[in-house]
């Protein structure tokens, strides 16, 4: 028998189970707790942009008030980068508020889903990036400097400095090492929070191009 | 309750045999059955005030019901649908062997191992809309649309040939 012949029983059959829900148990379920993974971004989103203002403040607090000049000025790059990350998480929270309201056909909606998705994840790791020579510079430039001088950091910087003349090579190594494993656990770890989503639903946009 | 939230619920009300259809088709645990019918609500309640009746609420709603369920993933491994005879409804179908019945266990349980994308076809087609209609909520050519509900039927086929086999 073909499929034709069987529209009406198949269809019949999904209907298996059906127990009808009261206009209540409809009303609850609109107001449910029930989070796609665009309202979890969006959450996420602004948690982040809280975070930004409060580094945006505390930043420019410690750059106008702390002694030492690299920590200022540490802290200063630090708010500044903030800023524009506030924007782009901004500007991305009134894309998927305007997504949200969109209802596009299904290939309409992949396509938008995945480009929304797609953009998150590399400013994200974009931002990540951004920080780490930033951190490094900075960590290298105060390790060198008197005032903010760990006694611990000292003892092995003298114990390095006798051993061998080959210490600046052991720095850049060290920090090259380090900057090379972070780059790898972000993107990693960003893969794992939306890489196999997005790769997914790329799927599914690839079908539907067939 | 606003007018528009009576409104939508009532709509809702009449037509919620669609999205337990969509649920039925796309989840295979009851827990999974729920999620997804709350989220289809919620996405429908969100997008309820720009639809204006230039299509059949019906229509509407199976747009916003499979752009949901296509989106929505499990984190786990769990599997979508049907696998095993056991896990269809019990009542469905009786002991008896008849073909017609095993026909349609067979083809029911193919239609559950079809991709995401072609059971949201099949689903358009076994309500009968038309080529155009389907293709409108798809968002492909009606020509695509016609070539993919060939290649289904010829899955499906091939499928349900292989399955009443091994019954």
């Amino acid at each position: 028998m073909e499929l034709d012949e069987l529209k009406g029983q198949l269809n019949q059959q999904l209907l298996s189970g059906f127990s009808n829900k009261t206009e209540n148990k409809l009303a609850e379920l609109m107001n449910g707790k029930a989070c796609s993974l665009l309202c979890k971004i969006k959450k996420s989103i602004l948690f982040e942009i809280t975070c930004c203002i409060i580094g945006i403040v505390g930043a420019l607090y410690i750059s106008l008030t702390y002694q030492v000049a690299q920590v200022r000025i540490y802290f200063a790059i630090f708010g500044m980068l903030f800023v524009p990350l506030g924007f782009v998480l901004w500007y991305l929270f009134r894309k998927i508020v305007a997504f949200e309201n969109l209802l596009l056909p299904v290939k309409n909606n992949l396509k938008e889903l995945i480009d929304l998705l797609s953009l998150f994840e590399k400013r994200y790791f974009q931002f990540n990036m951004a920080l780490l020579p930033i951190c490094f510079f900075f960590a290298l430039a105060l390790g060198l400097q008197k005032n903010a001088s760990v006694q611990e950091i000292d003892k092995l910087y003298i114990k390095l400095k006798g051993i061998t003349s080959y210490y600046w090579i052991i720095i850049i190594a060290y920090i090259s090492i380090t900057m090379v494993a972070l780059v790898y656990f972000t993107k990693w770890y960003i893969k794992k929070l939306y890489g196999n989503y997005i790769n997914q639903l790329k799927q599914l946009l690839a079908e539907l191009k067939e | 309750m606003t007018e528009s939230e009576k409104e939508f619920l009532h709509q809702l009300n009449e037509h919620q045999k669609i999205i337990h259809k969509v649920c039925n088709l796309y989840m295979q645990f009851p827990e999974d059955k729920e999620d997804l019918f709350q989220e289809v609500t919620l996405q429908a309640w969100k997008a309820y005030h720009k639809f204006r009746g230039d299509s059949k609420f019906s229509t509407w709603l199976y747009r916003v019901a499979l752009n949901t369920a296509i989106t929505f993933f499990r984190k786990d491994k769990r599997t979508n649908f049907i696998d095993t005879v056991a896990e269809i409804p019990e009542k469905s179908f009786s002991n008896e062997k008849d073909p017609v019945e095993e026909q349609i266990k067979a083809m029911y349980m193919a239609i559950g191992e079809l991709s995401k994308i072609d059971k949201a076809i099949i689903m358009l087609y076994l309500e009968d809309y038309s080529y155009a209609e389907i293709s409108d909520i798809i968002g492909i050519t009606a020509n695509n649309i016609a070539v993919k509900m060939n290649r289904i039927k010829g899955k499906l086929r091939e499928a349900t040939l292989k399955k009443i086999q091994t019954f």
